[in-house]
Parts: C-alpha cells; structure tokens; sequence
C-alpha cells in the first residue's frame, strides 16, 4: 500500500522522480506512524481524562475540572508531572530488564494501532494477516508485564506479575476463538476486509453481531475475554491495588510508570477497535455507505463512526470497571477454562455449521432473500 | 505428582504485608508464609498504633479521659465515649436522666450505622469494587453533618459526658435525623442491588474463612462476627443496658444463605442487616424520647467510690468491655479496655490457613477490624 | 453441575452484573446526584456548636487557669502575675492548636465563658511554631516587669500612705490599717488586662507567679 502511495506521489510530483522510490516509501511510513502514535498517545491521554470523569460521575462526584475547561487539560498536567518526576530504580533490580520492559509493554499495545481499520482508506497498513498481527503484537504485552514484576525484585510485584502472565495466556485463547468467527465469514485476516465484508443491508444488519445467535454470542465472549487480556476490572488480578498494592509496576515511578499506564489504555483501544471491526460493522452505519462518498468526506465520516463505536466500547469497559468487584486469581482461571473456552469453541462450531448448512448467509439476509 | 512435587522442591514466599498496605485497615502488618498465591501462613502483628490509652487513663481524670475514648474506636466514638461513661456510672452509682439515655443510643445507633457503613464500603473496596465505598462515604457524611450539629465535630465527638450527655439535642436534630433515615433506608436495598449480591461478590466470600460457631465463641468473638457465625447474641438483648429493652429490634445472625454458616458473607451481610435495625430502633427513640434534664449532679471534682466494676457494651465492631479500678481518687486507678478487634485478630492465624492472598484481604474486611481500638 | 446449572451460573452472573450497572449509571447521568462541593469557592457553613479553632478573649479572662487544668493534652499554657489590685494579670496565654484536640472540655469548665471555639477550621503552616495560637502578643517579660513596677509603686505609695495614716491617726486604730486600704483600691482599678492599673495599694511586693 504505502509503495503503490508512493509511486502515485512520484507521479504526481515529477520533481521526486530522482529520488529513490524506497526513501519516498520509508518517508511515507514514518510519517503515518508518527499520525497514528501521535492519534494514539492524544487518545490514551485524553482516555485517563475521560475515565476519571466517568468514575467520578459514576461516585457522584465532579472529577477533574480545574485544569483547563472542565478540566480537560489534566491529562496535561498528569503527563508533565510525571515526566518531571525523579526516576527510581530500585537497588536490587534487574537494571536491564527493569528498564526495558515499560517499552515491551508500549510497543506490545501501540503498534497494534498499526492495523485498526480507521475508516474506507484510513489503515497504517493493511495487513493481510491483520488480526493474527493484533495477536501476536499485543502479546508482547505479557513479556513486558513478566519481566516488569520480575526485574522489581519486589514480592507483590512478582506475584502480579506471573498472575498477569497467567492471566493473558488463559484469555489469549477465548481472544482468539471469539474473533474466528468473523475471520469465517469475511474469509479473510485482514481486517479492512473484514469490516467490508460487513456491509449492505441498510449498514446495520450486515453487521456480524446480527449474522446469526453464535456470531451474537461470539462478540459478548470476545469482550469479556478482551476485559481480562487488558487487565481491567473485574479482572484486573495483576494490578489488583488492593491485594497487590498495585502488582507488577509497584516499583515504577515516573515516565516508566506512564508507559504503563498508556498501554493500559492504549490496550483498551485496540480489543475496542477489534469488537468493533469484527462484529459491530467498522465504520459502516445505518443507511449511507460511506464508500460512495467522496473520499475526503468518506474517509473522515468513516473515521468517526468507527471511532464513535470503539470509544462506546472503551466508556463501557469504564463504565464496568466502576461497578464490579475483583475476581479471585483462581476463579479468574474457571471462567476462563471452564466457561469462556469451551463457549467460544462451541461458537466457533456453531458458526462454521452454521456457514456451511445456509452457505455463508446470515439471517439478515436470509429474511432479505424472502422479500427479495 | 507427588513424586515430581519432591523432586522439584518450591520455596515458601516470605510476604509482608502491611504495615503500609491499602487493606489492611490501618498500620496492622501481617507476615505471609505463602506457597504462590496460596497462604501457608498468616501472622498479625500488631501494635504499630500503640499509643497507652490505658496507661493515660490513669494519670488523667475520670471526665479527662473521655476525649481519648474519642480515639479508641475513632469510627464509633460515640459508642466508645458512652460505654465510658456507663462505666463510670456504674462504678459511682450515678443516676443519669431518661432523656440523656435516649439521646446516648440515638447517637449510639447513629454511629453503628455510620460505622458499618465504612465497614461495608471499604470492604466493598477491598473486594476491588470502588464505587460503593464512595456511597457510603456520602451517607456517612450526613451522619456526619448530625454530629456536627448535635457536638460541634465530626469524628471524634467526644459529646457524652459522665451523668449525661454534654448539651441537649439542638434544634430540629430530630426533624433531620428523621430526614436522615427516611432518606437512608432505600440504600440499603440498593447496596444490596448494586454490590451484595453481585455474582462476583458472593463468589469472592462465600466458603472463605467459615468461622464455625463453636471456634466462634471459644475464641471470644463478639459483635457482627460471631453473629455472623449463628449464634444470636447481641449485648444490647442478652445483657441490655440503658433504655435498649424499651426497643424492638431483632439480633441479626449470619444463615449461610450463599455458602456456609459463618463465612466472609454472612459476616458481611450481618453488618448491611443491623444497619436496617439500627435504623428501627433509632425511629423508636425519636418517637419515645422524653423531656427533661440531660445532665445528672456530678461534682465537679468527681471521685468515685473505691472499688472495681466491669462494663461491656455492644460496639459496631462487638463488645467493648471496660475493666475499672478506682481508688477513690479522681484518677482511676487501673484501666483495661476489652477490644472487640483485638480479641478478633486471635483467630486470622487458624482462619486465613490455606486460603489465598486475596482472601486474606477478604478476611480481614469481614472482621472489619480497626487498628487503634487493636493496639489501644 | 448438570447444564442448567451451568446456564443458570452465566445467567445470574449476567444478570446481577446488570442491575449493579444499572444503579452506577444512574448515577453517572444523573447531575443531581454528584454531591461535591468545589471547596476554595463553595464552603460549606459550620454548624453552631462547631469545634473550631480556640479563642480566648483575654478581657474577659480572669486567669483561673480551669482550662489549663482540664486540658488532657496540655496544650494550653497560662502565666498569670498578681497584679497590684490583687487581681490576676495574664502574662502570656498560647494555645497549641498543633496539640489540641478540640475535645471542648476547657471551653466547659470556663467561668467567665471567654474561651470560645470559633468556626476556624483552616490551618496551614510550616513551622510547628505558627501553630501555637498567641493571644498576648507583649512579651511575657514585659508584662511581668510592668506589672511587678506597678505592684512596687502601689506598694511604696500604700507604704507611704501607711506611714501617713501612722503620723496622723492614733496608735490604737494601727491594726486595722490594711483592710479599708485594700478595699478602696479593688474599687478604683480597672480591669487587669487593660493595662495601667495607675492607683491602689497592696501590701504584696512580689508579683504572683503562675499559679499552679
């Protein structure tokens, strides 16, 4: 994509012909990683803001409201402070890891932005293995946490720590079988084709959810195991501020302690943006196919649904962290072997059967067959 | 299994936790043994917060000593200032006026609720649910906001005197009490709906740390915990004092509704039914109240008789027992208290065996133990 | 656990799980309910018997140092010199609010009710010194060196007085000398915190110390 981008910019600018196409591509790609970190960071940022806000309308109280309007401005103020903040390695940690891991846990969440279908032709990369990029990127996470709990040379880290390790482990499985549905139907990896493949039927019952009872099913799992992959409560065990003191980055003070904290978030976004992608239709809305649109107009009407849908998504999963209790450790462990797994497999089955008995139509569609 | 478990030994985990830890209520420090997340052992280890109330109590006069009855339990220090004061009556034989009395349990059934309120919400935040520690924080205010009223502080009221109570009720207290309650009693069943019976809750305290009623009473538990084990004994009925036999309230006792008899639950849900009864009895105190004096004749240099008397009175967190020995000074002689949460904590090492560090957390919550009334 | 079990499990779960979302989201959408007061700019108003901050109002002290007695914390301190009416002069008169621990008990016991709490409740300081309140802001020293000046000066003019009277009166009325002087004085003097107590004998030389 970015090279066929780059050709059509070297024929557009004549003058660029003596550059190396390579150089204009890379240039290209740094630029829209730079957009999409740039987006990315705004957004976790903006999303601490938003959580507080939420927390405190939930508690009956105000929340921040005292830097800038409405306090808007205090992700601001947060970041800068801990920027400034001393940076406190502990005497007994493992340096090394100590300091890698914040970045393992960053890039782990962060460069899975890389493939969210942002609207029609909004997408870093279109990836044709796009979901199993998610996967596998966002499991670097689990490294990151490991180690951090680990380095600290810290009990309650290193208890969080290993909970956290076999906490994604577990629920990296139902993350997975929940989201193979969608990969059925769409009969591809990609994830811009699969959000297209959502399409028609007046936007809305061409979306996956609707597809049939197990595809409805399958986007419930997805997002319950998709709570317990980003560690958020009711599954937030290896933070778990009241058992752990605060798990794995008990240690971690600072800019170190930032990194984590916009994965968390960074996180949050990225199992949203799948949800939303893979059953709630990407950017496809009721009654107007943004792909017809002019493509400045698509593009941006595009991307505001899809961010519309992702960030219902994220205020839910706050929205649920205010409301429930913590699970334990080893019940976290049962709804994840005895309930998540074998109902996402079951799922899974439903679904193919289901593909290969009505040949790949959902009933949306079927209805729509029998009015012609 | 067995064999691959010799062959590869693990090491215990030597885990401190606290005396700085967001749960453990305050500065009490438990020595973890655990193998993983499973508790081999767990040891209190208080006396962090040890300040001699005690030994104040005997180089301070009888009337001194009540502010520091304020820091005894500092989340019911109405129910600690009265029980002082019932004690020395005692002792002096002092006949405190009807009214007074009825304005002691008014304030006394206030603060249990206000009390448990802080044991359910922080027990609720212990549990990882934030949210309804901050509504029982805005209801406590309010009790709060009674207080300030009725003695001009709102934690350590220090508004019981010797004889009496130290002003009459202010204006309109009993039109906001009121107020108050009607506001208060649909809470309840909302906090029930919101959190009580909130599938991960019930899973996270039922079956965990069972007290049997036996261990119960043969450990000397007392308040919500042992009721919370089944057995029906509540001071305020089995050995009533002041104006309680004039009300009609029943003893809440844990049935083991979600697990069994006496588990973190029933503990749980003993101290959300007695807040449900203490709201009972304060509408009859409002209703029966009488007119008249609130201070008895005490002399203003006040010596008791010689002698030794023995009070105990149900507390929010179980009996408070006041051992007194006077010598006929103005001065006691010797002073013991009884802490319900001290005698408490006699148990944690046999209960928190086997179960797992998050229930540890649990288990403290549901003995809703305070530190200062622990260490004194 | 058969399978309606398991079903009735996922179900009670799902169930409960949403009527607690139900009451945080009534909650967060409905503005009545947030409880918060935006402190710097909204207060809210102390009740009337609020324990605040001590004032002592030293006019109407009469330095009968009741509340020092009661204080269990010790935290108010009191000099006092006998000043030349005999009445108690205050020296100095600190609170310190560092230590005090708004019991109320030394505004009970107070006699003439000068010993006030007031609504103050704000309080911020670096130093543990700024938290002792002053209410006498002479010097403690000062004070007593006028005082005790004073006290010489009644004397020396009783004395004289005295020795006045002894030239002019017979012998025999010598006994009853002191009494109608004293009283005469108690009559003229203003109050003791007010400052000069210009006239007036007494038959004390030295100051009175503190009195406990």
């Amino acid at each position: 994509m970015m090279e066929s981008l780059a050709i059509s910019l070297v024929n557009a600018v004549p003058v660029l012909s003596g550059v190396p196409l390579w150089t204009i591509t890379l240039l290209i790609m740094v630029m829209v990683a730079a957009v999409v970190l740039t987006f990315a960071l705004t957004y976790s940022g903006l999303a601490t803001y938003v959580e507080r806000k939420v927390a405190g309308d939930i508690q009956a109280r105000v929340g921040p409201n005292r830097v800038g309007p409405v306090g808007i401005l205090q992700f601001l103020a947060d970041g800068i402070k801990l920027l400034l903040k001393e940076d406190i390695i502990p005497a007994k940690a493992d340096r090394f890891l100590f300091v890698l891991a914040p970045y393992l846990v960053f890039v782990g969440s962060f460069a899975a932005f890389v493939v969210v279908p942002f609207g029609v032709g909004l997408i870093a990369s279109d990836l044709n293995i796009g979901i199993y990029y998610v996967m596998a990127i966002t499991s670097l996470v689990v490294v990151g946490v490991m180690l951090a709990g680990w380095s600290s040379n810290n009990k309650w880290a290193l208890l969080g720590g290993m909970r956290a390790a076999a906490q994604i482990v577990s629920y990296e499985i139902p993350v997975g079988m929940a989201l193979l549905p969608a990969v059925l139907i769409a009969g591809s990896l990609s994830l811009q084709d699969i959000v297209r493949s959502q399409g028609g039927l007046f936007g809305i019952f061409g979306w996956n959810l609707f597809h049939n009872p197990f595809t409805f099913l399958s986007f419930f799992l997805y997002y319950v195991a998709a709570l317990a992959e980003t560690n958020r409560t009711p599954f937030d065990i290896p933070e778990a501020e009241s058992e752990l003191v605060s798990g794995y980055h008990v240690e971690y003070s600072g800019i170190r302690f930032a990194f984590f904290f916009l994965a968390e978030y960074g996180d949050m976004f990225v199992v949203s943006a799948l949800a939303t992608a893979c059953f709630l239709g990407g950017w496809h809305v009721p009654f107007l196919d943004a792909e017809a649109l002019p493509a400045l107009w698509g593009n941006l009407f595009s991307l505001g649904v899809f961010l519309g849908k992702t960030l219902s998504l994220v205020v839910l999963m706050m929205w649920i962290r205010w409301t429930l209790p913590r699970l334990r450790v080893d019940q976290l462990m049962r709804v994840a072997w005895k309930y998540l797994v074998p109902l996402t497999f079951f799922n899974l089955l439903g679904v193919s059967l289901w593909l290969l008995l009505f040949h790949g139509k959902g009933i949306p569609q079927m209805i729509a067959s029998l009015f012609g | 299994m067995k064999a691959r478990a010799e062959a590869l030994p693990t090491q215990e985990m030597l885990i401190n936790m606290g005396p700085q830890h967001p749960s453990t209520h305050g500065v009490l420090r438990v020595i973890l043994r655990t193998d993983g997340e499973v508790v081999v052992n767990a040891r209190p280890d208080v006396g962090y917060l040890h300040r001699a109330l005690e030994k104040i109590g005997e180089r301070v006069t009888y009337a001194q000593y009540m502010p520091f009855t304020d820091r005894l339990d500092y989340l019911a220090a109405m129910n600690c200032n009265a029980a002082w004061a019932w004690t020395v009556e005692k002792l002096a034989g002092i006949e405190v006026p009807e009214r007074a009395e009825y304005i002691r349990v008014i304030v006394c059934e206030l603060n249990r609720i206000a009390s448990h309120l802080i044991a359910f919400g922080s027990f609720t935040a212990d549990m990882g649910a934030f949210t309804p520690f901050l509504y029982a924080i805005r209801e406590r205010e309010r009790i709060n906001d009674l207080f300030e009223d009725i003695c001009g502080n709102r934690l350590t009221y220090n508004y019981v005197r010797i004889g009496g109570v130290s002003a009459d009720l202010p204006d309109r207290f009993l039109e906001k009490t009121k107020e108050f309650l009607d506001y208060f009693a649909p809470k309840v069943p909302e906090y029930n709906n919101l959190i009580s019976y909130n599938k991960i809750f019930v899973h996270r305290l039922a079956n965990v740390a069972a007290v049997t009623p036996e261990d119960a009473v043969g450990y000397g538990l007392t308040g919500p915990n042992l009721r919370g084990s089944g057995v029906p004994f509540d001071l305020r009925k089995n050995e009533p004092y002041s104006v309680y036999p004039e009300f009609d309230f029943d003893v809440c006792v844990g049935t083991g509704e979600r697990g069994t008899l006496g588990d973190c639950f029933d503990r749980y849900m003993v101290r959300i039914n007695e807040m449900k009864e203490s709201v009972r009895i304060v509408r009859q105190a409002i209703e029966q109240i009488p007119e008249g004096p609130v201070m008895a004749k005490v002399p203003r240099m006040f010596k008791p008789p010689v002698g030794e008397v023995y009070f105990r009175a149900e507390n929010p967190r179980g009996e408070t027992g006041i051992y007194l020995i006077s010598d006929g000074t103005v001065n006691p002689y010797r002073l013991k208290i009884r802490a319900p949460s001290f005698v408490t904590m006699g148990i944690f090492e046999k209960i928190t065996k086997g179960l797992m560090i998050a229930d540890v957390v649990a288990v403290i919550g549901s003995f809703d133990i305070i530190l200062p009334e622990i260490d004194r | 656990m058969g399978l309606k079990d398991y079903l009735y499990d996922i179900w009670e779960a799902v169930a409960t799980t949403a009527k607690g979302m139900r009451i945080t989201a009534r909650y967060g959408v409905d503005p009545r309910e947030t409880i918060t007061l935006q402190y710097p700019e909204e207060r809210w108003e102390p009740s009337e018997r609020f324990r605040g901050f001590l004032y002592n109002d030293i006019k109407t002290c009469t330095s009968c140092t009741m509340c020092v007695r009661v204080c269990p914390v010790d935290c108010i301190s009191l000099e006092s010199v006998r000043g030349a009416d005999k009445k108690m002069v205050l020296a100095s008169y600190d609170i310190d609010i560092g230590r005090c621990m708004y019991c109320g008990l030394c505004v009970e016991v107070c006699p003439p009710k000068s010993l006030k709490h007031t609504s103050g409740y704000e309080k911020a300081s670096v130093d543990r010194g700024e938290l002792i309140l002053h209410f006498i802001h002479e010097d403690a020293g000062e004070i007593k060196a006028r005082v005790a000046k004073q006290v010489a000066e009644a004397a020396a003019k009783a004395e004289a007085e005295k020795a006045k009277a002894e030239s002019e009166k017979p012998e025999a009325e010598m006994a009853k000398d002191g009494d109608p002087d004293s009283r005469a004085a108690q009559k003229d003097a203003p109050p003791p915190a007010g400052g000069n107590p210009e006239g007036g004998g007494a038959a004390e030389k030295k100051p009175g110390e503190e009195k406990e």
